[in-house]
């Protein structure tokens, strides 16, 4: 081979030269996640990891070199660490945390307010039957209905097993991989609750309502904080066996907590594992959303989707709590924004509950009670998850 | 990108499909509800044997405490005083260490500028 010869090989082998336009594309949007993160403080945790995801995915690169670089080439790095959100290792990973980082004494003080994480749910039945009406397989059609859980990890656990290019339709052919798309899709939308859930929230409240004031919640005791993670696994796990991998680290994390024996394995799983495990997600999924399989219109149309899942999914536990509200008595009405932190995106939608509700009254507190539709929000999308996944393998 | 091709199609629906979404749905509602409707009784059931046993305790004669509870604002309250209580207090010493820093006044001796190294540039 002589230099003309190296030099080219070497020019074919850059990034330049390989560049296509969807690259550039990506790059910039993972460029602009970072610069929101850092700039205006927005999600930094969320979107610094998914957006230098973004980058890294998007180096374009010679496919046919004999070394492996991509997230999809077997045997490369970033596959290997890929690996855990295919296979859904790391959404369980991050429920452990979040059960060892969840205090569920609000959902066990009022326990009604369950009702309202179930009552959000319809928001993932109703966009499950839209994907199908506009032609997405069954499988692709509950991953995409999944991300109006208001849940990544869910979102992501689902997708891993329904929607993930090796499974196959019911005429054989196979699934897409839509991992990187719903888990985008997903995430965003997370990050987006402040300004997708306030308009809903007013449009469907009176200022009447807004205004409720609720019973503050009883002291829970320590015998009831170690049964509920106990029956809750019990019970779940027996509905939906499905959703264990889910819900059993949950629950085994809120026990870590709540013996008070274990601690220090409390302390790890909600403050260094988790954080590994954020970053490890972060970077993967990013990485994911590599032009030639993120850039289709099937994303764009999941995206849509996905916003529609979520509206409906704050819609419906905000209805659902209105309707309550005709059944019990004066002094135990629930404040209809708390409905709204039916979604399972803790604590985010339940800080916009109280929010909403400090700008209407300034000491209305309503944090505490929105804590408990959040949880069961969480709870209740993974037995959805569950419940799908045994419906659909 | 691939080209669009976006259908619309209500019957896609199928039979099944509508199962699986009601009754996955009822599953889910059923299911918090069962456990909202058990941990609302248990709190009955606790109350009931905790009077029990203060009952029983009682006919033996012996003192007996009653269990206090208290509301979340009553919690909150408490915890606001002793807030304020702990941290009006000033009779202990901070636990944080701090290195003080010390300026030294110049002098030609620790000079790097008149260093014997620099010196031996010039030679």
């Amino acid at each position: 081979m002589n230099t003309l010869q190296t030099l080219n090989s070497l020019w074919e082998d850059t990034g330049f030269y390989n560049a296509s336009w969807g690259n550039i594309v990506m790059i910039l949007i993972g460029i602009l996640l970072v610069f929101l993160a850092i700039r205006y403080s927005y999600k930094p945790l969320l979107l610094i990891p998914l957006g230098m995801g973004i980058i890294i995915g998007n180096i374009p690169f010679l496919h046919e070199a004999a070394y492996r670089t991509g997230i999809y080439q077997d045997g490369s790095v970033l596959n290997y660490l890929f690996f855990g959100v295919q296979k859904g290792i790391y959404p369980a990973l991050i429920f452990l945390g979040l059960g060892a980082m969840c205090d569920l004494s609000p959902l066990i003080s009022n326990p009604k307010l369950m009702l309202l994480g179930a009552a959000a749910q319809v928001g993932i039945f109703a966009t499950f039957l839209g994907a199908m009406i506009f032609g997405f397989p069954m499988a692709e059609s509950a991953a995409i209905a999944i991300i109006g859980g208001a849940d990544g990890n869910t979102a992501i656990f689902l997708t891993s097993q329904l929607a993930n290019g090796l499974n196959s339709t019911g005429g054989g052919i196979a699934v897409q991989n839509l991992i990187g798309p719903i888990a985008i899709a997903a995430y965003i939308y997370m990050s987006l609750v402040p300004v997708i859930q306030p308009p809903i929230m007013k449009l469907l409240t009176t200022k009447k309502e807004r205004l409720i004031r609720m019973k503050p919640p009883r002291t829970v005791s320590k015998f009831e904080k170690i049964l509920f993670p106990l029956l809750g696994l019990l019970l779940s796990a027996f509905v939906a066996p499905a959703s264990l991998p889910l819900l059993g680290m949950f629950f085994f994390g809120n026990i870590l907590k709540e013996s008070g024996l274990t601690k220090q394995l409390a302390t790890t799983a909600s403050t260094i594992l988790i954080d590994i495990v954020i970053i490890l997600i972060g970077l993967t999924v990013g990485a994911s959303t590599q032009a030639d399989v993120f850039l289709k219109w099937e994303s764009i149309l999941i995206f849509v989707l996905g916003a529609i899942a979520f509206m409906i999914a704050t819609a419906g536990g905000i209805i659902f709590s209105k309707v309550m509200n005709i059944f019990l008595k004066k002094e135990n009405r629930i404040n209809p924004l708390i409905g709204a932190a039916g979604v399972a995106a803790v604590p985010d939608s339940a800080r916009i509950a109280h929010e909403i509700g400090l700008s209407e009254d300034p000491t209305n507190h309503l944090i505490g009670h929105a804590m408990a539709p959040n949880i069961a929000g969480l709870i209740g999308s993974a037995i959805t998850a569950g419940l799908l996944l045994g419906f659909l393998l | 990108m691939k080209t669009l091709s976006i259908t619309f199609d209500p019957s896609l629906i199928d039979h099944y499909t509508l199962v699986i979404a009601i009754t996955g749905y009822c599953i889910v509602l059923i299911a918090l509800a069962i456990m909202a409707y058990f941990f609302t009784r248990l709190h009955t059931l606790q109350d009931f044997l905790s009077k029990r046993r203060i009952s029983e305790k009682g006919n033996s004669g012996k003192e007996v405490q009653l269990k206090v509870t208290m509301t979340g604002e009553e919690n909150a309250a408490i915890a606001a005083a002793l807030y304020l209580f702990f941290s009006e207090l000033h009779d202990e010493e901070k636990y944080v260490m701090t290195i003080r820093k010390v300026s030294k006044t110049y002098s030609p001796w620790s000079s790097k500028i008149y260093g014997i190294w620099n010196t031996m540039k010039h030679w």
